[in-house]
């Protein structure tokens, strides 16, 4: 529970990042590092309060990054999402 | 002084870790020059700072002994969560940055050499096959 406060502070230069970012690739990589410190919460959460149900969430949303990336990638690449 | 706690001390170590590489991805994130240059610090942020702490979560939950059966559950759980980080983050980033490359969305601006470029001029490596 010590090291809550760096996972907050490093989840506010993402959003810095995120917010700022020049091109898309660069706010679509942000996100992906919000999504991986949110899938860290929930399993650190889950351990903290005994809950095995959040922990269910954390497989789902990685994921659903990986589909983030997927879809984004195909869209920059040939400007529409698949058939 | 038992086994469990040794795997505790293990286990918060893993999460300081985890919490030092967060830190460290978030500061490359913002002075990092450009797009190429901060997927080192994405990729920072996923196998250092997510798939690190969640492992040791997974080892904190096994030896929480007052929890009862349902603790392998979040154990097991968190193994699998760590695994899919593991394998899906590089190829994510992997996918965004040839993406990122081949549709000339992000500006290679501080540039010291591009060898992919070069090769493709010569006619060496297409880019379909890439």
């Amino acid at each position: 529970m010590y090291f809550i406060p760096f996972y907050l502070v490093a989840v506010i230069m993402y959003v810095v990042r995120a917010l700022k970012g020049p091109t898309i690739p660069d706010r679509v990589l942000a996100i992906d590092c919000l999504g991986y410190v949110l899938a860290t919460f929930l399993v650190i959460f889950s351990v903290y309060l005994k809950s095995p149900l959040i922990i269910a969430c954390a497989i789902v949303l990685a994921l659903w990054i990986y589909a983030l990336d997927v879809y984004m990638s195909k869209y920059l690449e040939k400007r529409e999402l698949g058939e | 002084m038992g086994l469990n706690f040794i795997l505790t001390i293990i286990s918060y170590i893993l999460i300081g870790i985890g919490a030092f590489c967060q830190v460290v991805a978030g500061i490359g994130m913002n002075r990092f020059p450009n797009f190429f240059v901060r997927l080192h610090a994405a990729t920072i942020c996923a196998v250092g700072g997510s798939f690190v702490p969640i492992i040791g979560c997974s080892i904190l939950a096994l030896t929480l002994e007052e929890f009862g059966p349902s603790r392998f559950f979040l154990a097991g759980a968190g193994f699998v969560t760590a695994i899919f980080i593991l394998l899906l983050a590089p190829v994510g980033s992997h996918l965004l940055a040839k993406a990122a490359y081949f549709s000339k969305a992000a500006v290679l601006h501080p540039k010291a050499a591009d060898l992919l470029e070069e090769d493709i001029k010569k006619g060496e490596v297409r880019e379909s096959t890439v």
